[in-house]
């Protein structure tokens, strides 16, 4: 096995060295306090940060899977941020907004965000448009009527600052150490990530219904020989994977955000790009897809890290991180076995 | 399975047109249960089409199909899985980053809970294992792309049968085996048809066909010659039924004599796209005014040998030598410029843009070469007037330079190409299949034109699976198997019998009857 | 049969637009405000007056530069959505040649013209160059162009911000710009009168158009970029390095983005400042290019749309408080629509309008 081979096998066992062997280099060329860096504290924040990527990857990498890249996450991400928002504040007439107005509200993100991915499943699948330029119209869609629509509710770009899901203490499991309280001491949203990630990886690999996800992308004629309707699949996981960027978007701006922000890119701000990176490195994993998004959340949340031992770099270049990473990823990692039939339309062979 | 003595299948006048083109014209086929049937026929003689037909893939334009004696019709393959037929695709229809058991059970999953039951889907494989005698439960787990070609084809059988296929199509199963690999399979397609498989067996290899099969039918253009008994026939009658008499044309006698040696190959090493050697340490020449043929069952190595000479694709290890000057390492563009022609085997992807039209196609590999290209300007005058004399010369139809290239016909496009290729006097020109695919018109016009190029002093390196076509074009003919020339034989004076036992990889003084001297 | 191609692309172009416009319409319509107000306004806002034609056509520059732009690689059939960073690395670099050499050269307009020339030579090869960086990343890392060409947009805003306000922003100030320009670098307003449109930019995005088209259909390079985006195999078969291409395709289409950022700093800014505030031109380019068929003179056309969509957008934000994001989706339905042919083949065939002799 040659080193390029291997590195590919074991993507994230190497990308994690890496990062841990860059750490370590920092940490004593810098002479930082190292125990002060790797707080419990900060595994917390990475996991909050992570969670959003997560999601969308996890969504992401079910609809790649089947054959069909939907580079529109980012899109499908800011309309569900906004709808999440919107909805939270429709909900409660605009008054104080309770936890279950929240959670309907998240709830309402995925519905939507389903069904504007049944559209882009359609122009895709049945009407075979070009799945890049399609995704990327959704991210401008998106840059366009997410920052509309919350003009039109709210007569700016952004929303007023809304509350956001509670913590959940778990009593008993939150006294464990660390895990404690990085897991039962939290937002239930990472408790859901965690489930939704362990849930895609048994659907994924151990039951039919994964192992006809992986035929389609892979090689759709086996499938349909086999009397699998391919499209069926593929539809079936585009529109999953909308309903993840979803609730991706909803945890950012309801779940653990304060409302939504319409300025610039919008408060999704590229993290669904990088959730595409992150299941690329996490070889399409769900499990690895997670964990690359750890990665990057970290990065993300490196800034504040920084700070609070004393390091201060101005924010527009920490603010970096998480993209600069992603080239190294991208360019080190290097080849990412992309599934044979993406970007392809199916049709059945016979006539 | 049918208990009853009705034939597995029976094709009663399978016809099937492809706009004006008769793939299939009125064949008949009787498959007997528990038999091996070999389909023979050279590339483009309908094998394929007629098995598409069986398999569901196609609509017959006419004729009827019998499975155990029950008229069928199929709308797509998945009615005749149903109905038991099952076919082995030359590209195996496997999921290559999935185990061999995931692959077996796709759409047919047995399940416990949600979950894809792994203990009775094992249970049900090792049954299909032992009942035929298959060794893949130890692969079960393995992903299909960590296997050898010789297990995935196992597992595509294996398929079939847990599917509850009692009739095969084997589709060329041998192109992508090794000799042991080949004797594998042999051997558990008998003891398939001992346990009551039926099998249809495509093939052109001659020696394969007359070792497994009970029957064999030889097609040749769309037609069927006949039905012979596998064990009576001789390998001499079965290639005269494939190749026919009737497209022949005399070659012509050479004006001149061969010149200096205009391409020379040495010890060449070459892998394809996986890694594996597929040319083993050739070496050959060609000189002015010569044509050297070099004849072989398709995946012998010709088209990495090709590549490699035309700059397409890196060599191992080994030297090409063109006029002298050592090329081994230059690029493509150079080799073009340095004045070697090449008329890819597959002129839809490579010899000619479709979207394009002929205007544009006639610049393809000139980008470099004046008067059609100056100072980095292109002359589309120029160019333009070059894609006329072209499309006059060669017969191009319909001759408007403006019609796309997608447009044109099989026999057309490859005119096109082979002027384009020829028409600015190259000094080599390397020829893969120039004929295949093409209309018998158009094969004599690209005949005539290479030898007339020979006469005028071109050297020509001639790849093709035709017989007849090596034969008649060759002033030296070197037969290809595995990657290296078995032999270099003087086309004029070797039978088409001993061509077919060359190309099947066996020494000369074996065909010559094998007396030690 | 070329020509009925050209003509589909047209009629798919033209359907497009109207269709999206009329969904935005809609929308406009739905959420309460005046939807006949809003297109007469839309319309206003773009040709009204000689003020409103003037910033169309200041849009409509920088959107023709950043359209040939993406033309460049969307022909060659690589995915440059990084545009928007190669403009802004460029403009950057104009930027920082200016404000250097302007205190060592005359003063006047012969000092001006040459500094103008250089910092447009300086944004050319920095564009080009941050426009390689994918290109290398894709022929040899085999990593994916529209994901590095998105994270290099971000890095580019990021860190020429980060530049402008530590190294750049003359002290007493809290904006993140740099100085103005002198005064004697400026391209003359004429006709128009106005401080951030000239027609020689106008003239300049012309003229790369016609350059690049020229480029395109006329020389071997052009050739070879073409072919490699049609089918590569025969592109490799008639001596192209597939490699090599890529990168000359990234580095070619940089260039013109450079093109774009040279012109956005000396005409429409003079000054620079921070890029996360510009308009979205390098994306809103790929509409334009979509629209014309990724032909570098189709452009300008759709490049003159869009630039008046764009004006006649803000105009309308100002104006009836219909917030301009809406023209962005708009112009996103656009690209969408566009990218999917086969919806409109099917529902004219469906309706009996031909389209069933292909």
């Amino acid at each position: 096995m040659s080193v390029a081979d291997y590195a590919a096998e074991h993507r994230l066992a190497v990308g994690g060295g890496l990062a841990a062997l860059a750490a370590v280099a920092a940490i004593t060329l810098l002479d930082l306090p190292g125990a002060d860096l790797l707080t419990v504290g900060a595994a917390e924040r990475s996991l909050q940060a992570a969670m959003p990527i997560a999601l969308a990857a996890i969504g992401g990498l079910y609809a790649e899977k089947s054959g069909v890249f939907n580079i529109g996450l980012e899109g499908f991400m800011i309309f569900g941020a906004l709808t999440a928002a919107a909805a939270a504040w429709l909900i409660s007439g605009e008054s104080s907004i309770t936890q279950g107005d929240l959670w309907l509200a998240i709830l309402v993100a995925v519905v939507f965000c389903a069904l504007l991915t049944v559209a882009f499943a359609v122009l895709t699948i049945r009407y075979k448009a070009d799945q890049i330029v399609a995704g990327l119209a959704v991210w401008f869609i998106g840059l366009g009527f997410g920052p509309f629509g919350a003009t039109v509710l709210w007569g700016g770009v952004s929303s007023p600052t809304l509350p956001n899901v509670n913590d959940v203490v778990i009593p008993g499991l939150a006294e464990l150490p660390v895990l404690g309280r990085l897991l039962f001491d939290t937002s239930p949203l990472v408790l859901l990530t965690l489930v939704l990630t362990v849930l895609a990886w048994v659907v994924l690999y151990r039951t039919r219904y994964g192992y006809w996800i992986q035929a389609a992308g892979e090689n759709p004629e086996a499938l349909d020989t086999a009397g699998v309707d391919v499209n069926r699949v593929r539809y079936a996981t585009v529109i999953f994977s909308g309903a993840m960027a979803g609730l991706a978007g909803a945890t950012l701006s309801v779940g653990i955000g304060s409302g939504f922000t319409g300025t610039g890119v919008t408060m999704v701000d590229g993290r669904g790009w990088i959730a595409i990176v992150a299941y690329l490195f996490g070889n399409y994993n769900p499990i690895g897809a997670f964990l690359a998004s750890l990665l990057f959340g970290a990065m993300d949340m490196l800034q504040i890290q920084l700070q609070t031992v004393g390091i201060s770099l101005p924010g527009s270049i920490t603010g970096l991180f998480p993209y600069v990473a992603v080239l190294v990823v991208l360019t080190l990692v290097g080849y990412t076995r992309v599934p044979a039939a993406v970007g392809e339309a199916y049709e059945t062979e016979s006539e | 399975m049918s208990g009853s003595g009705a034939p597995a299948v029976e094709l009663d006048a399978i016809t099937k047109r492809f706009g004006d083109v008769i793939a299939n014209d009125g064949v008949d086929l009787t498959l007997e249960r528990g038999t091996v049937h070999a389909l023979v026929g050279e590339n483009g003689a309908g094998k394929t089409t007629l098995m598409s037909v069986l398999y569901g893939l196609y609509e017959p334009d006419g004729g009827t199909i019998c499975v155990d004696g029950q008229p069928r019709t199929f709308d797509s393959p998945r009615d005749a899985i149903d109905a038991g037929v099952g076919m082995i695709h030359q590209h195996f229809q496997l999921v290559d980053t999935m185990t061999v058991l995931q692959n077996v059970v796709l759409g047919h999953e047995p399940t416990d809970n949600g979950l894809v039951d792994q203990d009775s889907a094992r249970a049900a494989i090792d049954e299909v294992c032992s009942t035929y005698g298959f060794d893949i439960d130890k692969h079960l787990d393995t992903r299909i792309e960590d296997l050898g070609v010789g297990v995935q084809q196992r597992v595509e059988i294996v398929k079939s049968l847990y599917r509850g296929a009692d009739t095969l199509i084997l589709d060329e199963p041998t192109a992508v085996l090794t000799p042991q690999e080949v004797d594998e399979l042999f051997d558990v397609m008998a003891e398939l048809t001992d346990r009551g498989q039926s099998l249809i067996f495509i093939t052109h290899k001659l020696d394969e066909a007359m070792a497994v099969a009970d029957d064999i039918t030889v097609l040749r253009d769309g037609e069927s010659v006949g039905t012979v008994d596998g064990a009576s026939t001789s390998e001499q009658e079965l290639a005269r039924m494939m190749v026919g008499r009737d497209v022949l044309f005399e070659g012509q006698e050479r004006t001149t004599e061969p010149g200096s040696v205009t391409l020379d190959v040495a010890d060449l090493r070459v892998q394809d796209d996986r890694g594996l050697e597929q040319v083993s340490g050739i070496d050959l020449s060609v000189r002015s005014g010569e044509v050297l043929g070099i004849a072989g069952v398709d995946g012998n190595g010709q088209a990495e040998l090709v590549e490699a000479i035309t700059g397409l694709r890196p060599v191992e290890s080994g030297t090409v030598t063109f006029e002298g000057r050592d090329i081994t390492e230059t690029s493509r563009r150079d080799r073009i410029e340095a004045g070697i022609a090449y008329i890819p085997e597959d002129r839809q992807s490579e010899g000619l843009v479709q979207e394009y039209d002929l205007v544009r196609n006639a610049l393809l590999g000139n980008q470099t070469i004046e008067p059609f290209v100056e100072n980095g300007f292109v002359d589309w005058d120029r160019v333009r007037e070059h894609a006329a004399e072209i499309v006059a010369e060669y017969d191009v139809q319909p001759p408007h330079v403006e019609a796309d290239a997608g447009s044109l016909s099989g026999g057309n496009q490859q005119k096109f190409v082979v002027g384009r290729e020829l028409r600015h006097d190259p000094d080599l020109v390397v020829a893969s299949h120039p004929t295949r695919g093409v209309d018998i018109g158009s094969i004599e016009f690209i005949h005539g034109r290479l030898h007339e190029m020979r006469d005028e002093g071109m050297a020509i390196l001639l790849v093709s699976s035709k017989l007849d076509e090596v034969q008649k074009l060759s002033d030296r003919l070197a037969v290809i198997h595995e990657g290296e020339f078995v032999d270099v034989v003087d086309p004029d004076a070797v039978t088409e019998g001993e061509l077919g036992l060359l190309m099947a990889g066996r020494e000369r003084a074996a065909a010559d009857g094998g007396v030690e001297r | 049969m070329l020509r009925a191609s050209v003509l589909e692309r047209f009629a798919l172009a033209v359907v497009s637009t109207l269709l999206a416009l009329l969904i935005g319409s809609v929308i406009v319509w739905a959420t309460g405000y005046d939807a006949v107000e809003f297109v007469t306004s839309l319309l206003y806002g773009a040709v009204g007056n000689l003020s409103n034609v003037a910033f169309t056509l200041r849009q409509s520059t920088m959107l023709i530069l950043t359209g040939v732009a993406v033309a460049v690689a969307f022909r060659a059939g690589v995915f440059n959505i990084g545009v928007q960073g190669q403009f802004v690395v460029g403009g950057f670099a104009t930027a920082l040649t200016i404000l250097f050499l302007a205190p060592l050269l005359p003063g006047g307009p012969v000092g001006g013209v040459v500094l103008m020339v250089l910092g447009t030579i300086t944004a050319i090869v920095a564009g080009g160059a941050y426009g390689a960086l994918p290109g290398l990343m894709k022929a040899y890392a085999d990593a994916n162009e529209v994901i590095t060409t998105i994270m290099l947009n971000f890095i580019a805003s990021g860190v020429v911000y980060f530049l402008i306000d530590a190294y750049l922003r003359p002290s007493g100030t809290s904006a993140p710009n740099t100085e103005s320009f002198p005064d004697y670098v400026d391209l003359p307003g004429f006709a128009f009168g106005s401080g951030s449109f000239s027609v020689i930019g106008l003239g300049v995005a012309l003229a790369t158009a016609l350059g690049v088209y020229v480029v395109m259909a006329r020389t071997s390079f052009g050739y070879d970029l073409v072919t490699s985006g049609y089918q590569e195999s025969a592109a490799a078969y008639s001596g192209v390095d597939p490699k090599r291409t890529v990168v000359t395709t990234m580095t070619f289409s940089g260039m013109v983005a450079g093109v774009a950022g040279a012109m956005f700093a000396i005409m429409v800014l003079g000054y620079y400042s921070d890029p996360s505030t510009f308009p979205s031109f390098g994306f809103d380019a790929i509409a334009v290019s979509l629209l014309a068929a990724n032909n570098p003179l189709g452009v300008i056309p759709a490049g003159l749309l869009f630039g008046g969509l764009d004006a006649g957008g803000q105009y309308i934000g100002f104006t009836l408080d219909v917030p301009s994001e809406l023209v962005d989706g708009v112009i996103g339905l656009i690209v969408l629509f566009v990218a999917a042919p086969e919806l409109f083949r099917m529902s004219a065939r469906r309706f009996g309008l031909g389209g069933d002799d292909r």
